[in-house]
């Protein structure tokens, strides 16, 4: 019942959100739909610790691990429609978008969020290669809203690429149902639901399940952003409306992430951990590596916020190579303290971008001095994002260390330091040039509106929360990461 | 009735790859949106003699719904959208044609190789078409990766989604009837959205200067 | 005894067959040419010239006086006996009217092939050796055509040996004989699409060459020959006409056996004959057909063409190892 109530809300949203003209009340109410599921994601988090629940004569499952995607998905899409209004707003008046479009763009989001929605809530394996098929075709026209040729190139790039990937984790999902089919050497009537996978998951046959697998790291990878299926992100993250790119960046890629976590659970109890921690390393580790070096000599503000967003999902991807209940927990809370923070870090970006006009580091310098709020709040994004107490991602790096260091992964733990050492000295330069300094002479010091200025501050007041009393999710992700165990 | 059964079979599912090579082969549009049109009507042909020898009507009905969606809307939707863009012949890609035969004939052949360490779970007349299946999804990729134009680079995406269809229907009669049907949609709106992207973009300015996708870069 | 007498019988047999199909294919392969030439001049609208000029030119030929150049070596005047020779080897032991020809058990494709190719080497040395740069010319694209289909032509035949299990020709064309359904199958249709352009590339027909043409920018096998005149050109026109009878009965024989002598009759000879003719009549009017309605290629679109032919035989050998 929880369940669909989660689902009924945004859908009843889009419905609301077409019939009307667009106004900045739809906004608001798009945020209070957030609100709404949050609400109830928080409380079926809690009915979830006990069993899973289930919905609609069993195509719905939500065990802790849904639920907490909910919470994920739910949180950040709050952030991001709570800047809808402002955003919209502000395009509308500067004639880059006209009403009509910012009516597409509202219902695209929408739409975008149930699919994500469905995807962590749904039993079947197909569905949510369904869904995320269906968020990769959302966002193809919310990527290309401003409609410029960047913005051109950029969906085009992102809808081939993504569509390829798709497809790729389609014929997975496939062999994988193929090999169910014919598991234990006798051929009885299968579904895509992946409980009834994971009860046969012992009994597959191992080269089809190998075959498999590759694949979906490939095709689902594709919408992760890892290495080397990753060159649609940087164009897509930074061409977007910051609200979108905070959405996708913060959960896309996560709830992406969600189904290579559920079919690595089949992978291992088929194969072994072998094979799939040795596939999701070599990927984690040369998104780590390439993200590194993009990082180092980064012009544009955006593009550097989304190869960030490769550098983490190259953490999750290590996260879950090395698999145990604790490094599962681990990248389960890193999902969510990455979310809030790439979309404060993105959200304050657009402001920027309205602010200053430009989003490339050279041209934007002396933001402390002359819009102090705004700069503050984006320092300390920035302070998160490299994993710097007391902020939560530092804890879920430190455990993920700890997890690695437990497996034997040394190399990896090691890799991983001087990687994020260089980022962290990449990242503060960039932030050195665009805070410190006087800027240019002719702008008048300005105070943020505290409708942006709440939001983002009680975003990064949740992160340090997070990351100095775990308490409140601790049973949460211990449950979750038990839920995905072989 | 057996011998008809797999003779019709193999017919089909030989015609879905050869017009995949065809589509490599051929450089002016209009042919190789023939090719893919001779290919959905293939691919709902396999469909429809399995469902019809193994009785199983999701399998009937979604043969009918390929027919339709791959065989006539889609090279309906790709002609439409060849007209937008005068010049309609592949002039530049980037691996010419005789060697990219050459490279198909060896991704045909690596397809196989793959394909039957797949097969050997489950040997019936129908799985052991399967590397079939794989090598037009292996070709569409080679297309999607070398050509330079946007046309010819959605055939490669078209070619990669009817190379799956096809093993998905020879190794397990078809999925779920709700994954299909989002399946075949998805294929359907991604050739919109394409279609929509290449009308926004000739509005706005040079297409092929976006889709070589150079402008944005580090 | 009766094994001798038996032997005896078979050899005879075998013998008559042979010398039939070389007589039949020696006389035949003009007319055929002659006969595409008529169907080509009626489907211009002209009247062109009667089935069996060719023969006359022969006989015209025969008449008249060898003109070798000044620094030709020995290699011009053997070139034609070699040219002819290996077409008369190939079609001894190509299984035409009888699946059991002289010399039948090597009948395997790649004796006939290199059989052929000897011809083509041997042409393409003279066109070489008489230092002219059409001579030259000609050789270089003859071979580059040749370089390209052979892989095809080898592969195709592979796709078909596949399916019956073994690469002598009669084994293939005995084996179709005895599983008729065999005839549709993708695997056939595939190597029989390759099959087509690598005969059309080996015989110089359009699209690949025009065998009417005598312009610098479109003449392949011409420019070979092009020192040739009186005997020596009988010679090497007789034996590329035999090579192109010969292609067209293996065509038709390897996908259509239906006719070809099986048992040591007189009757099954006759038989056989006719419906060789018959056959060979059928696919030269096709191929006619094909040179009406195309276009000749440029010539560097031909590399496309043989890729294109191998890529349908590398089709052919995978869908008949999976529908095995």
């Amino acid at each position: 019942m929880l369940i669909v109530a989660i689902l009924v809300i945004p859908l009843a949203m889009t419905i609301v959100a077409a019939s009307f003209a667009w106004r900045p009340w739809i906004g608001w109410a798009s945020a209070s739909s957030c609100a709404a599921f949050l609400g109830l994601g928080i409380w079926l988090s809690v009915t979830t610790l006990s069993a899973p629940q289930w919905a609609l004569h069993h195509s719905f499952r939500a065990d802790s691990l849904s639920a907490f995607m909910v919470v994920v998905i739910g949180t950040v899409s709050l952030l991001a429609t709570l800047f809808t209004p402002r955003t919209m707003g502000q395009e509308i008046a500067s004639g880059v978008t006209t009403a009509r479009y910012a009516r597409h763009y509202v219902v695209l989001m929408q739409v975008f969020i149930t699919c994500m929605l469905t995807a962590v809530l749904t039993a079947n394996l197909g569905v949510l290669w369904v869904s995320i098929e269906a968020t990769t075709i959302a966002t193809t026209f919310l990527v290309s809203h401003r409609r410029t040729d960047g913005a051109f190139e950029a969906s085009w790039k992102y809808v081939i690429l993504c569509s390829v990937g798709i497809a790729l984790a389609f014929l997975g999902t496939v062999l994988i149902y193929y090999a169910q089919l014919h598991a234990g050497g006798t051929v009885h009537s299968s579904s895509l639901d992946w409980t009834s996978v994971m009860s046969v998951a012992h009994h597959l046959d191992p080269n089809v399940t190998r075959l498999a697998f590759a694949l979906l790291v490939v095709g689902y990878g594709t919408k992760v952003g890892l290495v080397p299926m990753h060159s649609w992100l940087p164009d897509a993250h930074s061409q977007a409306p910051a609200p979108v790119s905070a959405l996708m960046s913060g959960v896309l890629l996560t709830v992406a992430f969600y189904g290579l976590l559920r079919f690595r659970a089949v992978a291992v109890a088929a194969l072994g951990p072998a094979f799939p921690r040795a596939l999701l390393l070599v990927v984690g580790v040369a998104s780590l590596l390439l993200a590194t070096l993009m990082l180092i000599a980064q012009r544009d503000l955006k593009r550097m916020l989304a190869y960030s967003s490769i550098e983490h999902m190259g953490l999750l991807a290590i996260g879950g190579a090395v698999g145990t209940p604790l490094a599962i927990a681990a990248v389960l809370l890193h999902i969510l303290g990455h979310g809030i923070t790439k979309a404060v870090l993105f959200l304050s970006s657009g402001e920027i971008y309205h602010l200053e006009g430009t989003t490339e580091i050279a041209k934007i310098s002396g933001l402390l001095a002359r819009r102090p709020t705004l700069a503050g709040i984006f320092g300390f994004g920035l302070l998160s994002l490299v994993a710097l107490p007391p902020f939560s991602l530092f804890v879920s790096e430190l455990t993920m260390a700890r997890a690695e260091v437990d497996a034997g992964l040394w190399w990896v733990v090691a890799i991983s330091l001087v990687c994020l050492s260089v980022i962290f000295a990449a990242l503060t330069r960039h932030a050195r040039h665009m805070l410190m300094g006087a800027g240019p002479g002719d702008a008048t010091p300005s105070t943020l509106r505290a409708s942006v200025a709440v939001p983002l501050i009680t975003a990064l007041v949740i992160c340090v929360a997070l990351g100095i009393v775990s308490w409140p999710l601790q049973s949460l992700l211990t449950h979750a990461a038990q839920g995905v165990m072989p | 009735m057996n011998a008809t059964y797999i003779s019709a079979l193999e017919l089909a599912a030989g015609a879905v790859l050869l017009s995949a090579v065809m589509t490599l082969w051929r450089r002016s549009v209009r042919s190789i949106v023939s090719m893919l049109s001779l290919q959905g009507i293939s691919l709902s042909a396999v469909a429809i003699v399995l469902a019809l020898h193994e009785h199983e009507h999701a399998l009937l009905v979604t043969g009918c719904l390929v027919f339709v969606v791959k065989g006539l809307v889609v090279p309906a939707l790709l002609r439409r959208v060849s007209r937008l863009d005068p010049r309609s012949r592949e002039s530049r890609p980037l691996v010419n044609v005789p060697a990219s035969l050459v490279f198909a004939a060896v991704l045909i052949v690596l397809a196989y190789v793959v394909g039957t360490r797949i097969t050997a779970l489950s040997a019936t007349s129908a799985t052991h078409l399967a590397p079939l299946g794989l090598a037009t999804v292996l070709v569409g990729y080679f297309m999607l990766v070398t050509r330079r134009r946007a046309v010819s680079k959605i055939v490669g995406l078209i070619l990669v989604d009817n190379g799956i269809a096809l093993v998905t229907f020879l190794l397990t009669s078809g999925v779920p009837l709700i994954v299909e049907l989002g399946s075949s949609l998805d294929v359907l709106l991604v050739v919109v959205v394409l279609q929509f992207l290449m009308v926004s973009m000739r509005h706005h300015s040079d297409t092929d200067r976006l889709t070589e996708m150079k402008a944005l870069h580090d | 005894m009766m094994a001798t007498t038996a032997s005896v019988s078979v050899s005879v047999y075998e013998g008559a067959a042979t010398l039939i199909q070389l007589v039949l294919v020696a006389l035949g392969g003009p007319l055929l040419v002659g006969l595409m030439a008529k169907v080509k001049a009626r489907a211009e609208g002209r009247v062109g010239a009667p089935i069996v000029q060719p023969l006359r030119d022969l006989r015209k030929l025969l008449t008249k006086e060898r003109l070798h150049a000044r620094h030709a070596s020995v290699v011009l005047p053997l070139a034609p006996m070699v040219i002819l020779a290996s077409s008369v080897m190939a079609v001894a032991i190509s299984p035409l009217v009888s699946t059991h020809p002289l010399l039948g058990s090597s009948a395997d494709i790649l004796v006939i092939v290199y059989l052929l190719l000897t011809g083509s080497a041997a042409a393409a040395l003279a066109g070489l050796d008489a230092g002219t740069a059409f001579g030259g010319m000609g050789s270089s694209r003859a071979m580059t055509i040749g370089a390209l289909a052979e892989p095809a032509l080898l592969v195709a035949v592979i796709a078909l040996s596949i399916q019956s299990g073994t690469s002598n020709l009669p084994g293939i064309m005995v084996s179709t004989l005895a599983h008729p359904d065999w005839v549709l199958g993708p695997s056939r249709l595939l190597a029989l699409g390759a099959l087509l352009i690598v005969v059309i590339a080996e015989t110089g027909r359009i699209p690949v060459d025009n065998p009417s043409t005598h312009l610098e920018l479109t003449m392949v096998h011409e420019a070979m020959i092009l020192e040739y005149a009186g005997p020596e050109l009988a010679l090497v026109s007789l034996g590329e006409a035999m090579r192109l009878g010969l292609l067209f009965s293996l065509l038709a024989n390897l996908f259509v056996p239906w006719g070809i002598a099986t048992h040591p009759t007189a009757a099954s000879i006759v038989l056989g004959t006719a419906f060789l003719a018959l056959k060979a009549v059928l696919v030269a009017l096709g191929v006619a057909l094909i040179e009406v309605r195309s276009a000749k290629l440029r010539l560097f679109r031909l590399p496309e063409l043989l890729a294109g032919g191998f890529v349908l035989s590398v089709l052919a050998v995978v869908t008949g190892l999976v529908t095995r």
